[in-house]
């Protein structure tokens, strides 16, 4: 793709932008105010194939492959698994505060100021040469300038993993255990105040005997 | 297509993650706008990327989406681990540290 092309933008290209773009945006809105989980996943799913998309008219051929293998592959299985675990619709699903309005607003504001910015700021983009965003040069980087990096998102990954074991695990035995020692506590709690009541029962159950074979005989 | 409109449409992307973290009660869509959020973020690593012509932008790219990975699983068992010891995915429920 040569500059005057970038830079002008075909129509094919223009319609493919603005196509993803209005397609990206508009099941990003539809994720964050669907109540039903799954349709708010799916429609996630959507905006990522849209983002994936854009990534290639970026031509950033290996990142728009990896946004849909790792995006809406691994992670949204992932949250469709969670979402079948705990399937629950929300009753009140928006919850409204000043402060969370004024953030809003904050975001609306720095929305104008970032336009300003991307308006003024940014080089044209340019010539890139043909091997751009291809899996061989950015493996060469990726292995070259940033082996530590790699490495260490390759180990953060691995911390990820045993959390998620930790956190998730189930607690069922110690609650299981909790819940039977404070049952045994009760139980002897109560035979210890049981004896005494036992006995005043039995007593109060005498007393009604007496009355009764009283009132007998008096009748 | 100009980097600029690459860049707005990142930043609108942001901001609808944004509103969906501050405003839903739902940890699971609050979960899906912080996706949202790193999204908008790649998009304009990558957008700069283009515009450079420097592909570092896409190693970052890559190590954000790895990132992404990893916050995901973390946050998804907390997700459950919240929910098996309050029986709730509402945010506005889940106090225990405020008490």
């Amino acid at each position: 793709m040569n500059a005057a092309v970038v830079n002008s933008a075909s129509g094919g290209a223009q319609f493919v932008f603005w196509l993803l773009a209005a397609l990206t945006i508009f099941f990003a809105g539809f994720t964050m105010t669907r109540r039903n989980p799954v349709t708010a996943v799916m429609s996630l799913v959507a905006t990522f194939f849209c983002l994936a998309g854009l990534y290639a008219t970026l031509e950033a051929h290996f990142l728009a492959i990896l946004q849909v293998l790792v995006y809406a592959g691994a992670i949204m299985v992932l949250f469709i698994f969670v979402v079948m675990i705990l399937n629950r619709e929300e009753v009140s699903p928006v919850s409204l505060r000043a402060v969370k309005l004024v953030g809003l607003a904050a975001g609306v504001y720095l929305l104008a100021k970032f336009v300003h910015v991307a308006d003024v700021g940014v080089p044209a983009a340019g010539v890139v040469p043909e091997t751009y965003g291809t899996v061989g040069s950015i493996g060469d980087l990726l292995f070259r300038d940033f082996l530590y990096p790699f490495e260490a998102i390759s180990l953060l990954l691995l911390v990820a993993i045993v959390g998620g074991v930790v956190v998730s695990r189930s607690h069922q035995k110690e609650v299981d255990a909790d819940r039977a020692a404070a049952a045994r506590k009760e139980v002897e709690e109560r035979q210890l105040h049981d004896y005494p009541l036992h006995d005043e029962l039995a007593a109060g159950d005498d007393d009604a005997h007496g009355a009764a074979a009283h009132g007998g005989g008096h009748h | 297509m100009p980097t600029s409109y690459y860049l707005v449409l990142s930043f609108v992307l942001f901001l609808i993650g944004t509103g969906g973290v501050l405003l839903r009660r739902n940890t699971l869509i609050v979960l899906m706008g912080i996706e949202l959020q790193l999204n908008g973020g790649n998009l304009a690593m990558l957008a700069f990327a283009r515009a450079l012509g420097d592909e570092k932008g896409h190693v970052f790219a890559f190590l954000i989406i790895a990132l992404a990975a990893a916050e995901a699983a973390v946050g998804l068992a907390i997700l459950v681990g919240l929910f098996r010891g309050r029986q709730t995915v509402n945010l506005d429920e889940a106090t225990l540290m405020k008490r």
